[in-house]
């Protein structure tokens, strides 16, 4: 028997197969809804964007217009800073509904507002959205369980696996072929709305052949693993039962134990103690010698050594000064907050290889971007705009330039990276 | 009756002697004994930090000197919310809630700092609790144990025999059903002890049972939609991919759309977008800290007439303090109104969500089970309403004795370099007591209950007509 006939025929065998074709029609419309499901939120979060844009400038210019001096300037105009989803987020909503992505900061103490969370509904965020990459990660396998675990039992309850064994000369090839074309089939279901999105919103080429490689080993180590386990002698039941069973560890169980584990290895402080420090820090500083905050800040800011010498008992300078020692004060604490989440996110990288479907979802988010570490891009990010802000009413504010409208104009604006692969 | 209980215990014998149904329902027990345990460790931690936190941060705000009082407005003060005890079983909300406010005048902030970001992230299942291991792979357990009840005997054609002794299909059905509902009591017994060790942290007897409750009807739901399978179907292969598919998108999908069809159908705007909708409201109301404010024009007049003075240092009254507790008057009823339409919005997107309960138990158990244990979205809006009602009252307390404790022409001259004139614009630490004490307490087990009402009454009706399918098609089992 050759290969092409027998092909062939097992691809006449499995047009017939209504089961089959059906499940294959399911992958393609949960595929469909997944990537038209994406698509509408990036387009939703946009559109915010675009409003709040708009309304953050609006707000702005009405503040600024009531101001006379550098310090009401600074204190009452807020900034949006916002981190715009990419191209690619469809696939991948990720961490959008449950990390913030925008803020509205102003010159005070940055920790005081930084952890400030303007997130969606936490009862959506908690179930998590249908999108793609949950689909692929982790509905697609049991898919292929569903439609590959009897491949052998199938024939041999109907009594015709001997038969089969025989005639095929070498005893893996006719389950060996089915189980790729079925395989194949759910594939090619799976990918094709993936692929027709991405080649049409100009998703990069490099984003789109990663994501269909990965979704193509992911679907091949599945296949191997249920012909593996298809392939031994019992009954259908048992078989379906221990490839659920597998999904699960790998799916759920392992993950979660490395969660546990993770979350213990690499410690977080406490939120809490952070704002607490820098509120204390913040407001001590009314009552103390107006000298220990500029001698606190000049360790910082060198540059402006000559010009903190203060007139009246009130002065804008001292006042943002001691804003910015605040956010010294916590500056051990934040940053182990960063350095804990960062160190979890590089172990849970690691454990994800225990997990296939984790693994899946992590590479896909890591493509749109819309994971762990985009989440700590944007906070540096709106961290070094804070930065320029400062910057830029420091000169005002020191120098005891004269207040001048006109020189608002050029105030930092915040520019998102959209950095992506 | 004699014949169904013999029914179901030989269908037990059965499970006794296959190890599949024995390997499963240990793995079951052990993953949910370990779920657990841990589940239980990390809420109590997090219980009494938060507790821990709370009284911390009502200590630092008594402990504070004398000040100016509008200082300690904007010194603010922190609420946290504490766990309740029957999270230990279902977390819920917890997680993906900031669990902190930071309370100050003029400004509702949003709660801070939530597990779910910081944890590590592998995956969207990977939170697991009792909750979610009931949720997910009770079903499939129950798949497992109740697929092969009628089928089997089909397969083997020993249902014609036991029909040629008199044993009806509804005995038979029946039989099986009853087995497999001794199957889910026996389920539930770790569930008891969380329960139990809620229970002894506080928790509502009755909140408790009722949390029970609804995990045994819908533990029911599946075995009896097993059952019903097991009867329609020739095939045990067939039963078990149908239940399987049936499996898959009760508890995957179907919940997944959902969310995804919730913000289609009524997408909701976030809290900036709704605070810069507010500030263009609050910009017509005036500034709190300026008493030269056109909106205060006419407080001022009424002042002057109710007191007859006609200068301002002339009020028994601080003018500024005044304004200050009208402008935080008015600016929180703007507030509140934005605020509360926000959180009817976020119910209005629940209730949707929990309409979709009626295509998939998953969705109403998860439900039932939340609101139940006090870890629901009703918990947390209750948790932000509480927050608020505290910042109001410390925040006017404070302008009562902005008001009341600090003359006018001290308060003016707060920045003067005198050290002595200085001085005389705080006032005494013991003002400072205004703050109350704060404990995030849960709902009464009568509300929770009652939050859980039309999700429990999806599972109940589920459960009747699956019920009725079984025994309608069992009584007319043919061989």
């Amino acid at each position: 028997m050759s290969r092409p006939s027998a092909l062939m025929r097992e691809a006449s065998l499995l047009r017939r197969d209504r089961g089959f074709l059906t499940w294959v029609c399911v992958v393609l419309a949960l595929a469909a809804i997944a990537v038209i499901s994406g698509l509408n939120e990036v387009a939703h979060q946009r559109a915010t964007l675009a409003k709040l844009l708009d309304a953050d400038r609006e707000d702005r210019e009405v503040a600024l217009a009531k101001q006379s001096d550098w310090g009401s300037a600074a204190y009452y105009s807020f900034h949006l800073t916002y981190d715009p989803p990419s191209e690619f987020a469809f696939a991948a909503l990720g961490r959008r509904d449950q990390d913030p992505w925008k803020h509205r900061v102003r010159m005070l103490a940055l920790e005081g507002q930084i952890y400030e969370r303007d997130v969606g509904n936490p009862v959506l965020a908690l179930i998590g959205r249908f999108d793609y990459a949950f689909f692929a990660a982790f509905v697609l396998p049991i898919v292929l369980i569903v439609l590959l675990h009897d491949l052998h039992a199938s024939e041999r309850s109907a009594g015709r696996h001997g038969l089969l064994v025989t005639t095929a000369g070498k005893t893996s090839r006719p389950w060996r072929m089915r189980a790729l074309l079925r395989s194949a089939a759910v594939f090619f279901a799976a990918v094709l709305p993936l692929l027709v999105v991405s080649l049409n919103t100009g998703v990069s080429l490099l984003t789109t052949t990663i994501a269909v490689s990965a979704l193509l080993s992911y679907v091949g180590l599945w296949t191997v693993l249920c012909t593996w386990i298809a392939s031994k002698e019992r009954s259908a039941e048992v078989l379906l039962a221990f490839s659920l069973g597998i999904w699960m560890l790998v799916a759920v169980i392992l993950p979660a134990g490395a969660k546990v584990t993770i979350d213990r290895l690499a410690p977080v402080p406490s939120g809490a103690d952070i704002t607490l420090t820098q509120r204390e820090a913040v407001n001590d500083a009314w009552d103390l010698p107006k000298a220990t905050t500029m001698d606190a800040f000049i360790k910082r800011h060198p540059e402006w050594t000559e010009y903190t010498e203060m007139s009246r008992p009130f002065e804008w300078k001292w006042y943002y000064a001691f804003q910015q020692v605040g956010d010294q004060s916590t500056e051990a604490l934040s940053g182990a907050y960063r350095q804990g989440r960062i160190e979890r996110d590089r172990l849970a990288a690691i454990a994800a290889w225990l997990s296939p479907p984790a693994l899946l979802e992590r590479v896909f988010q890591r493509l749109a971007n819309t994971d762990i570490k985009a989440s700590l891009v944007y906070e540096a990010e709106v961290r070094s705009f804070h930065a320029q802000l400062r910057a830029f009413f420091y000169q005002k504010m020191f120098r005891e330039r004269p207040y001048d409208k006109a020189a608002l104009e050029s105030l930092p604006e915040f520019a998102p990276s959209g950095t992506t692969l | 009756m004699n014949k169904i209980l013999l029914v179901a215990r030989d269908e037990w014998r059965y499970w006794r002697r296959s190890n599949l149904a024995l390997w499963s329902a240990l793995l079951f027990a052990v993953l949910l004994v370990v779920t657990a345990t841990l589940t239980a460790l990390r809420m109590e931690q997090e219980r009494n930090e938060r507790i821990h936190h709370q009284a911390e941060a009502e200590e630092t705000f008594l402990s504070q000197p004398a000040r100016h009082p509008h200082r300690m407005v904007h010194y603010g003060h922190y609420v946290f919310r504490a766990p309740s005890p029957l999270s230990l079983i279902d977390p819920g909300l917890d997680p993906v809630t900031g669990q902190s406010i930071f309370l100050e005048g003029h400004r509702q902030n949003s709660a801070m700092f939530a597990d779910s970001s910081v944890s590590a992230d592998l995956g969207g299942l990977s939170w697991l609790t009792p909750a979610m291991v009931y949720q997910l792979f009770g079903p499939l357990l129950l798949i497992l144990l109740g697929h092969g009840a009628i089928v089997r005997e089909r397969e083997a054609s020993t249902l014609a025999a036991l029909q040629a002794q008199g044993l009806s299909g509804f005995d038979l059905v029946a039989g099986k059903a009853l087995a497999l509902n001794a199957a889910i009591l026996v389920l539930l017994l770790p569930l008891g002890a969380s329960a139990l060790a809620a229970i002894s942290m506080g928790e509502s007897m009755i909140a408790a049972l009722a949390l029970i409750a609804i995990y045994f009807l819908y533990l029911n739901v599946w075995s009896l939609l097993s059952l019903l399978l097991s009867v329609l179907l020739q095939r045990r292969s067939t039963v078990l991919t149908g239940l399987t598919a049936l499996w898959l998108f009760g508890t995957l999908l179907l919940p997944a759309l959902a969310v995804s069809n919730t913000t289609r159908e009524f997408p909701l705007a976030g809290k900036i977008e709704v605070d810069l909708a507010m500030l263009e409201e609050v910009r017509k109301l005036g500034d709190g800290h300026n008493t030269e404010d056109p909106a205060f024009q006419k407080l001022r007049a009424d002042l002057f007439n109710r007191y007859k003075v006609d200068k301002v240092e002339d009020l028994p009254v601080n003018l500024r303090g005044v304004v200050a507790t009208q402008g935080e008057a008015t600016l929180t009823e703007t507030m509140n109104e934005f605020a509360d339409r926000r959180m009817a919005g976020e119910l209005k997107q629940a209730s949707l969500l929990n309409r979709h309960g009626w295509l998939t138990p998953t969705l109403a158990v998860a439900r039932a089970s939340r609101a139940v244990s006090g870890t629901a979205l009703e918990t947390h809006q209750r948790f932000l309403r509480e927050a608020e009602a505290v910042r109001f009252d410390f925040v006017q307390g404070l302008n009562k004795v902005h008001a009341e404790e600090l003359s006018y022409v001290d308060d003016i001259n707060r920045n003067s370099s005198d050290p002595e004139v200085e001085k005389r614009s705080r006032v005494d630490a013991a003002n400072w007591q205004v703050l109350g004490n704060f404990r995030f307490e849960p709902a009464s087990g009568g509300i929770r209950i009652g939050n859980a009402g039309s999700s429990v009454l999806a599972l109940t009706c589920w459960c009747l007509l699956l019920a009725a399918g079984s025994i309608l098609f069992g009584s007319r089992l043919k061989p």
